[in-house]
């Protein structure tokens, strides 16, 4: 499996994006605990420098360089198995923040229940994550990777290859196949993505 | 030095810094000292050390008690533990990255050639231990 998306195709340059959602995802994080922090997608500099100031475990998962998740000619794998091959944390590990960033943008409706079954394993109760999803289902492939240049400061740079199987699902789907997360704030952006913010319910 | 066209198989330790641009597998341990990955560098190793700086390619887990640089053209996959990281653009980086200052000395064994858990390195075929250079 190729271990990075973008290995021969660098990110192109990033820009700014201001997000009213991730401060809200830290709000259980004291700087003095260790925190546990799942970011799916690549990582970026920036994003590294973030959390160096936090005493904190982050775990860098590239699920796009694995896409897509489907059962077909190419695996004989299931789609649990697919994302478990992806997902490899040790048994003890439990999220505090997971950054999904617009990952469920990617996975049918079957691909993102075998990812829950998955990653269920390694929430807690107060879990908090971070996504984005769609207002309008008909909103261009926005083709964007995501760091943190602060709490509340995004860096959005543009992929050079755009991850296959972009369906994005409405709210009212996501909200029905995040059955274990309840959203707990959505804000909408000014180009019809919205940004969520999501609350383990285990 | 470990040039270009060396290859070492087992484990390094000693008390000075290493640069290696050729091919290593097995255990570093230099726990006070800098190891340096070359460009041309290619390492199939977990690495103690005080610093580690990457430029080339590593599969393994890293432990250092300063910090671990990895350059826009190092590729790293496996897990890091280190009180700080730094990681420029355009390098390739793919596992965890603990940054838990007061949890390192429990991560690391001291003194010994112990490698963390869930080792990258560890799920390659082992080594021969035909090398020990001290």
């Amino acid at each position: 499996m190729q271990t990075h998306l973008d290995s021969t195709q660098p990110l192109q340059k990033s820009s700014r994006q201001p997000s009213k959602l991730l401060p809200s995802s830290f709000r259980y994080i004291d700087k003095r605990e260790l925190a546990t922090v799942l970011h799916i997608g690549p990582a970026l500099s920036e994003t590294v420098d973030f959390f160096s100031d936090y005493r904190c475990k982050v775990h860098f998962v590239d699920l796009f360089s694995a896409l897509p998740i489907a059962c077909g000619e190419h695996t004989t794998a299931s789609l649990e198995q697919q994302v478990e091959q992806v997902l490899t944390f040790p048994s003890d590990t439990r999220f505090d923040i997971c950054l999904f960033w617009d990952l469920f943008n990617y996975l049918n409706s079957d691909a993102i229940g075998a990812f829950l079954t998955v990653l269920r394993p390694h929430l807690k109760t107060n879990t908090l994550a971070h996504a984005f999803s769609v207002h309008n289902l008909k909103i261009p492939h926005p083709r964007h990777v995501y760091g943190i240049e602060q709490l509340d400061t995004l860096s959005v740079r543009a992929r050079c290859t755009a991850p296959p199987e972009y369906a994005p699902h409405s709210q009212n789907q996501l909200r029905q196949l995040l059955y274990c997360f309840k959203l707990e704030r959505s804000v909408l952006l000014t180009d019809s993505r919205l940004e969520l913010l999501l609350r383990a319910t285990l | 030095m470990i040039g270009p066209n060396s290859i070492i198989k087992g484990e390094i330790a000693g008390d000075e810094d290493i640069v290696i641009e050729g091919r290593v597998e097995g255990i570093i341990n230099l726990h006070g000292n800098q190891v340096s990955i070359g460009e041309s560098g290619n390492v199939r190793a977990d690495i103690h050390a005080r610093v580690i700086k990457i430029d080339g390619t590593i599969i393994g887990d890293m432990c250092a008690s300063e910090n671990v640089m990895i350059s826009k053209s190092g590729n790293v996959s496996g897990n890091i533990v280190a009180p700080r990281v730094t990681l420029e653009d355009g390098a390739i980086f793919k596992g965890s990255i603990d940054m838990d200052p007061a949890g390192i000395a429990s991560k690391e064994v001291p003194g010994t050639s112990q490698p963390l858990t869930h080792s990258a390195a560890s799920h390659m075929a082992s080594p021969g231990l035909d090398l020990k250079s001290v």
